[in-house]
């Protein structure tokens, strides 16, 4: 039951709290352009160009390229170009660790799908129909690269850390204490799914924790599910939430070149953000206004 | 002195005369790569030491930026910084909060912008330059005084940094050791840009301390608000400045014309940076005579500021911008004129068309263009006639970043370029991904005690570099003539002082210049050579 209460809850404080951080940002004061090419969604991205590039372009309809923003969204999101382009030996490590964790996402959706099937009365195994073997070897396939996958990850970029001068010098404990977690997450899940390799006792009890049925649990199973929990609350609060800040800096700021023309939708937000007063200011002699005291 | 590879964030408090000393740096191509071929370090001297800080790497940018006498003014030192500090974080400084906090608050210490870094790479990776390791220390500071998680936790978060005077003054200058071109904020895997935090260093000392360098401030901003140009140049000096221009004009090349001025209703007003007229007059005259002959409705403006394009505060100070690019605007304004082209000027392009973009509104805000695609334009349907065999040298491309990589502007140039420029050859890498070339961020004014060896030895090493490999192929030979073209004021600056401290010009006969000097050079009504190397 207070299992159940744990489950329910580290569910909604991840998303709730991953959302107030989102609408924190979201409802920050406009700010001052600051684009860098290449910006996907122009026309010349290509190579980098934009509109400034046309003569007149204040005068043109301006063209924007929604799809090749897309595009390059999910090659960010999905396989983090940046850092394939730009640091390969790192990608290895930081994209197997990324990947477990999508796949242990996909893996915790097939449980639950799961668990609602078997609560709704049906069955999840290779011989029980076509839904049910798709969910059974997708739930396996999902769980256990997922699992080895992430483990691998957080223990090799925790060992980089260590082994690596330069990293070393920037680590603070509390980014290593991070990655400990990761893996302890992803570990204790391995011990307690090792004798469960196809899932199935996991569905059952994520159809138990579903339900709030009481079920016997193990000792290792509560520290995997607590682990879990603080996980799950402490990631939206620590600097891992970066797939909040991750989309904020991509599409609010990078690119983010919309401009101020007659009657746009941006001329009316640089009105309002214009008309605001600053309950702080600066004290520099040039700006209060305030000949410094030793003058 | 602490060797670099041992050096961290924390140390930057440390009580050294000089944390690090430079002593290996990139090795330059061919004939630089010979002996010799550098001039060597020079120690700072002494008094400056005693004066300024000179404790980070020996080199001193910020020339207001002096020791305290006695414990009470290091002690309000620290204070005021700290309260400068505080305010980044608040709605004082609205206008990039969203981008700070983002750089601020996510990087992941991956280590991935490092090696895009110019600076970093001139210095053979020096740990001092790292672009994240300004921003630990910014981060070290932040979270010891003004978190709870560093006042509760201390280094478990990283708050683990002595701040005491030395400590605030290397910081700031450290901020003067990024040129703020963004390079590195390409690479990041999460989209964080360093230069910010570097600016924002920047801007508490300026705005909250009263502290930047006086090529920036009290000779750059101050001055400009005063007389209308950073370079003192007023109203009666233009028009007398222009009016010799035109006699030059006459005398050297056979061509009478008038600079338009103060042309009411004009399509175009053209701006230039006022320090071309002086450094570089060429350059107002070569646009003229492309204007002139392409028939455009085009003025200049004399009025306050509408002359000088420059806008030095953004790269330190954000109400000094704000101030210089609405008074910008309303020269413009006040001409009635259509639209506003910004001449062979980096930074004034981004000031104008992409910083004060939100600063304005409605009426107030006239269209902002870049000149570059103008100039294509003229090239493209044949306004003007030029005759590419006249450039026949060895041409190369300098991209400045604030065109480039901060506006998109990347094609027009080079078309014009590959018409006009029978010898034309990219740089490595070039475009959006270009280097800096060593003066952004104000470093190409500022000059003060030893600044400019920085420059010269550090920050523009790696464009020097690239010059020496996009003319690999004839660099040892004196003939051709070789032109490195950088439509962009502070970016020439740069260039001109490096080819002087390498003696580049005077040893192998390598030229630097604008584009426009490159299209009156190649027009076929121009009876002789624009450039004087020609004749
Ligand atoms: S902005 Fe440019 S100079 Fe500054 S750290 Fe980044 S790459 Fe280096
Ligand atoms: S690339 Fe981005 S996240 Fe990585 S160290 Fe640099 S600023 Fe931080």
């Amino acid at each position: 039951m207070s299992l159940s209460i744990l489950a329910y809850l580290a569910i909604i404080l991840f998303l709730g709290l991953s959302a107030y951080k989102a609408y924190k940002y979201a409802k920050m004061p406009l700010h001052g352009r600051m684009e860098l090419y290449p910006v996907p969604k122009e026309q010349g991205h290509e190579y980098g160009g934009s509109y400034f590039e046309e003569v007149e372009w204040w005068n043109k309809e301006r063209k924007v390229n929604h799809m090749a923003e897309l595009i390059d969204m999910l090659k960010e999101m999905l396989f983090i170009k940046k850092l394939f382009d730009n640091q390969r030996p790192l990608w290895w490590l930081s994209y197997a660790l990324h990947l477990g964790i999508y796949l242990l996402i996909a893996w915790t959706v097939l449980l639950i799908v799961g668990g609602l099937t078997l609560l709704a009365g049906g069955q999840v195994s290779p011989s029980s129909g076509i839904w049910g073997a798709l969910i059974f070897y997708l739930t396996a396939f999902t769980g256990l690269s997922g699992l080895v996958l992430a483990t691998f990850g957080s223990a090799m970029l925790f060992l980089r850390r260590i082994f690596d001068d330069t990293l070393r010098k920037y680590t603070t404990p509390q980014e290593y204490f991070n990655l400990a977690l990761l893996y302890c997450a992803t570990v204790s899940g391995i011990f307690v799914w090792i004798n469960d390799l196809t899932f199935s006792t996991a569905r059952e009890i994520t159809a138990n924790l579903i339900s709030f049925t009481p079920f016997e649990v193990s000792g290792l199973l509560i520290a995997h599910i607590v682990i879990l929990f603080i996980m799950f609350t402490y990631i939206p609060l620590s600097k891992m939430s970066h797939y909040v800040g991750k989309y904020f800096s991509f599409h609010k700021v990078l690119w983010e070149n919309e401009p101020n023309l007659r009657g746009s939708a941006m001329e009316k937000k640089v009105e309002q953000a214009l008309a605001r007063r600053s309950t702080n200011s600066w004290s520099a002699p040039h700006i209060s206004g305030q000949a410094p005291a030793e003058e | 002195m602490i060797n670099q590879k041992d050096l961290r964030p924390k140390d930057l408090g440390r009580s050294d005369e000089q944390l690090i000393k430079l002593e290996s740096l990139m090795e330059l191509k061919a004939p630089y790569d010979a002996e010799g071929m550098e001039p060597p370090f020079t120690e700072p001297k002494q008094a400056w030491r005693e004066k300024y800080c000179a404790s980070l790497d020996g080199y001193v940018g910020i020339d207001k930026l002096t020791r305290p006498q006695s414990k009470e003014e290091e002690d309000e030192f620290v204070r005021k910084f700290l309260r400068g500090l505080e305010k980044v974080f608040t709605d004082a400084n609205s206008g990039v909060l969203q981008p700070f906090l983002l750089s601020f608050e996510y990087c992941a210490k991956c280590n991935t912008c490092s090696d895009a870094c110019h600076i970093f790479k001139a210095t053979n990776s020096n740990e001092l330059y790292r672009p994240i390791f300004r921003s630990e220390v910014l981060r070290k500071i932040v979270k010891k005084h003004f978190t709870k998680s560093g006042k509760l936790l201390g280094s478990f978060v990283g708050a683990d940094i002595d701040v005491n005077w030395e400590t605030i003054a290397r910081l700031g200058e450290l901020a003067y050791r990024c040129n703020l071109c963004r390079r590195c904020a390409q690479t990041c895997p999460l989209g964080l840009d360093n230069s910010l935090l570097a600016k924002e260093i920047r801007k508490v000392f300026s705005q909250e301390m009263g502290i930047a360098p006086s090529p920036l401030h009290e000779k750059g901003t101050v001055n400009q608000l005063k007389t209308g140009s950073s370079t003192g140049i007023t109203k009666p000096v233009l028009l007398d400045t222009l009016e010799f221009l035109e006699e030059d004009i006459e005398e050297l090349y056979g061509l009478k014309i008038k600079f338009p001025v103060d042309k009411k209703g004009a399509d175009i007003l053209l701006t230039h940076n006022a320090g071309e007229y002086m450094a570089w007059p060429e350059n107002p005259i070569a646009f003229a005579i492309l204007f002139e002959e392409a028939g455009l409705n085009w003025t200049l403006s004399s009025e306050m500021i509408g002359y000088d394009n420059v806008n030095y505060g953004i790269w330190y100070d954000d109400a000094q911008a704000k101030k210089i690019a609405l008074q910008q605007m309303k020269a413009a304004k006040d001409l009635g004129v259509r639209r506003i082209i910004i001449g062979e000027c980096g930074h004034a392009h981004k000031a104008a068309a992409v910083v004060a973009d939100r600063m304005a509104y409605g009426e107030d805000k006239i269209p902002v263009e870049s000149c570059l695609p103008l100039l294509w334009d003229l090239v493209k349907s044949k306004a003007l006639k030029f005759d590419p065999s006249k450039n026949n040298f060895p041409v190369t491309l300098h991209d400045p970043c604030n065109v480039v990589r901060q506006m998109g502007i990347v094609q027009p140039q080079r078309r014009i370029l590959k018409e006009i420029c029978p010898d034309f050859r990219e740089m490595t890498p070039h475009g959006v991904d270009n280097y800096c070339c060593g003066g952004g961020s104000g470093f190409a004014i500022m000059n003060s005690m030893n600044f400019a060896e920085f420059r010269n030895k550090i920050s523009a090493r790696t464009k020097f570099d690239q010059i020496l490999g996009a003319f690999q192929d004839t660099i040892e030979q004196v003939e051709p003539p070789k032109y490195v073209c950088a439509p962009c004021s502070n970016c020439k600056g740069t260039i001109r002082d490096i080819l002087e401290y390498y003696q580049a010009t005077e040893k192998f006969n390598v030229h630097y210049g604008g584009l426009v000097e490159l299209m009156v050079n190649a027009l076929v009504s121009m009876k002789k050579p624009f450039f004087e190397f020609l004749e």
